[in-house]
């Protein structure tokens, strides 16, 4: 029996009740659809967080305290005094290490109009090294001045501008009067992502404003200490940088510092391009598989319609069996009819996936990214459920008994 | 317009051997039946079922046994203890381009004997031999293979494909000995011309009338060129008419040389044959000649009525 004859035969068993193989159909479309979607979108999110950080600080080695094998998700405990910065400064191929600390802030008040805000940023003015400026610059450590990211300059009913003065309301109720020498775009190279800079950032110089201090064990003297600190390395060996800070970490203070089940850790952008890539196809991977039980209940309407449709002609293929059909080509057709429901459902299932990403895109606002190795995957999907569906069904019709078959009514 | 009945049967199987049945040992039997004049052949005991007496084998027929049955027994085991015994030895040779008849009342073993000679089901014990193959030792496929080149069914209910038009029901058994659509279709439509149908390839079977359903059926039978139609109550799901004008058919396809055999519990049906064989209880009764001498005009009249029908679409 020809695969022309095949094709045609099933094409018309499936032509020949419109409605419920469209509803079949309409099953695996969905299965299908829903893992493309997801798989669209996460590969669409990949692609557009590990672009932000490749491109913006590929060079930046990021320091923290973590708890052991969380990542950067305990960070937060201050470990990093002045001396540390000072020894990070002085590993071959450093060009510059920015120490952050968090300061606590209930509030900040431009002219009449106070906006409640819960940090703000200590830092020091290598922080701007490769941060563009809206207007002004740098702040100078020692004096009264404050850097607002253009969010934070127009969180105010008029927008704060270079020379206005800010107040700062510290924890504690105490106020200090800055005066606003630069605005910057995003974060200010304080994340690796600059999407995540896209909200309210007030950066103040450490002296004379941080004062979160501890005895430093090597100095000998209290010393300011910090939770993070960036090592901006030479962008040829980032990676080579990363291993000579950490063969200086048991020399520092901050080895001593660290508490107990806390380790410091340094992590390059490419570390957080790795962490991204895993947790979002981690993502992709959790929620596909949601969208693979669409899929296989959508096997199960192949199953089940295939098995109405082997009983319903049963007497079709008893026929088949009288004018000479051997049973793997009776098996042949009502499998190739499943198959043929299942690549269908996939063929228009995909273009509907690929819809559902761009608009998943659309409303997260990042770029579309298609992975078209998944379309191949889908339409393989689709023969593979079509014929593992189809298998029982078709076997039942091969095995029917063509005496009791012509008999059928 | 068919005006001949030679020209009528052009597209059928050419070897044409049809002679008179002349029994050796006619044994008058009490005619009950107001029939065409019949001679019986047989009227064996039952004690001795399985043998049939070489009158009966040759029946005066020329070439080689195109279905060979011998001592064919079939038990169904309905259960452990109850077994049906539908055939119980049964020795029948149907001689090339023969027209034999199969009657007897329901449960005789009709069905299972029709079974056998049709492939679609093993002897229990015993040999079924169709065109000088032995069925017994064939797997499934292949007993699947013989039912494809050796046989063409008809039967009552018709069975053409509902999906398929005419011409591509009866293309359909070439499906399955791949031979390619165009060469398909072009026989398909010799056969439905050749049955009166040449205006009806492309409808499909729920748009065509019982007797061109049946005829649709016979081409379909025919189109595989086999040794052996298999004709199972051809006319039982049609009026008399119709039937008549389906008989008329099936009698043009023995007169171009095909084998055909027929089940039918009608007596009038079954006259249409050069023979007939009566079973009863899984046994062979009597094999019956049908002297047809009589019969023509009746014949002729049929024929003309087939024409008649395919013209005005029955």
């Amino acid at each position: 029996m020809d695969v022309a004859e095949t094709l045609r035969l099933s094409g018309r068993a499936i032509r020949a009740h419109k409605l419920r193989s469209a509803l079949t159909v309409l099953g695996i479309l969905i299965g299908i659809a829903a893992v493309v979607t997801f798989v669209t979108f996460g590969a669409s999110l990949q692609a557009d967080v590990v672009g932000q950080i490749s491109e913006t600080s590929a060079n930046n080695i990021y320091l923290v305290a973590a708890e052991d094998d969380e990542g950067f998700a305990g960070a937060g405990r201050p470990v990093f005094t002045e001396e540390d910065v000072s020894t990070f400064a002085g590993v071959e191929g450093v060009e510059r290490v920015v120490p952050r600390g968090i300061l606590s802030v209930s509030a900040i008040s431009y002219g009449n109009d106070t906006v409640a805000r819960t940090q703000a940023t200590a830092t020091t003015p290598a922080a701007f090294a490769s941060t563009p400026f809206v207007a002004g610059e740098p702040f100078e450590l020692g004096r009264e001045e404050v850097v607002l990211n253009r969010l934070a300059a127009q969180s105010f009913e008029s927008n704060a501008t270079v020379g206005d003065t800010v107040a700062l309301t510290l924890g504690g109720g105490r106020t200090r009067n800055l005066t606003v020498v630069g605005v910057v775009n995003g974060s200010a190279g304080e994340l690796p992502f600059d999407a995540f800079g896209s909200q309210a950032r007030v950066y103040v110089p450490t002296d004379p404003l941080y004062n979160t201090v501890v005895e430093s064990p090597s100095a000998g003297a209290p010393q300011r200490v910090y939770p993070q600190v960036t090592v901006v390395a030479d962008p040829a060996e980032t990676g080579a940088v990363r291993e000579r800070v950490e063969e200086v970490f048991p020399e520092t203070d901050a080895a001593q510092l660290v508490p107990d089940g806390f380790e410091l850790i340094a992590q390059t952008s490419g570390d957080f391009a790795d962490q991204v890539e895993e947790i979002v196809s981690q993502l992709t991977r959790f929620v596909t598989g949601i969208a693979v039980i669409a899929l296989v209940v959508g096997a199960v309407g192949i199953a089940n319609i295939m098995l109405v449709s082997v009983t319903e002609r049963t007497r079709e293929i008893g026929i088949m069996k009288a004018v000479g059909a051997r049973n793997r080509e009776v098996m042949g057709l009502f499998l190739t009819e499943a198959v043929l429901l299942g690549v269908l459902g996939a063929a228009l299932g995909v273009p509907v996936g690929v819809l559902g990403g761009w608009a998943a895109t659309q409303y997260a606002e990042i770029s579309l990214t298609l992975a078209p190795g998944w379309f191949a995957i889908a339409v393989v999907v689709g023969v593979v459920v079509g014929a593992v569906a189809g298998l029982y069904p078709a076997w039942r019709a091969a095995r029917v008994d063509p005496i009791e078959a012509l008999r059928y009514e | 317009m068919l005006s001949s009945r030679s020209e009528r049967v052009e597209g059928f199987q050419t070897t044409i051997t049809t002679t008179t049945p002349t029994p050796d040992n006619p044994t008058p039997k009490s005619t009950s039946h107001n029939t065409p004049s019949r001679r019986t052949i047989h009227a064996r005991p039952a004690v001795n079922p399985g043998i049939v007496t070489d009158g009966a084998q040759t029946a005066g027929e020329t070439g080689d046994a195109v279905v060979a049955l011998t001592d064919v027994e079939k038990r169904y085991e309905r259960t452990a203890d109850i077994t049906v015994e539908a055939l119980r030895g049964v020795t029948l040779s149907l001689p090339e381009g023969s027209y034999t008849a199969v009657m007897g009342p329901s449960g005789s073993g009709k069905s299972t004997l029709l079974n056998l000679v049709g492939g679609l089901d093993t002897p229990t014990a015993g040999s079924v031999a169709i065109a000088g193959t032995e069925l017994s030792g064939l797997s499934e496929p292949e007993r699947a293979r013989v039912r494809g080149e050796e046989i063409g069914f008809v039967f009552q209910t018709f069975n053409l494909m509902p999906r398929l038009t005419a011409a591509e029901n009866v293309a359909f058994p070439l499906v399955f000995r791949g031979v390619d659509r165009t060469e398909r279709m072009e026989r398909a439509r010799e056969l439905l011309a050749d049955v009166g149908l040449a205006d009806r390839t492309d409808h499909r079977p729920n748009e065509l009338s019982g007797g061109q359903r049946q005829r649709v059926a016979i081409a379909r039978a025919l189109a595989g060129d086999p040794a052996l139609v298999l004709a199972d109550e051809p006319t039982g799901n049609v009026d008399t008419e119709t039937g008549d004008r389906v008989m008329s058919v099936l009698d043009g396809v023995n007169d171009a040389g095909n084998t055909i055999l027929l089940v039918t519990h009608e007596r009038r049906i079954a006259e249409h044959a050069d023979r007939i064989v009566h079973l009863r209880d899984g046994r062979i009764q009597e094999i019956e000649v049908v002297e047809k001498g009589e019969d023509v005009e009746d014949s002729e009249d049929a024929e003309d009525a087939a024409i008649d029908g395919s013209d005005g679409g029955d």
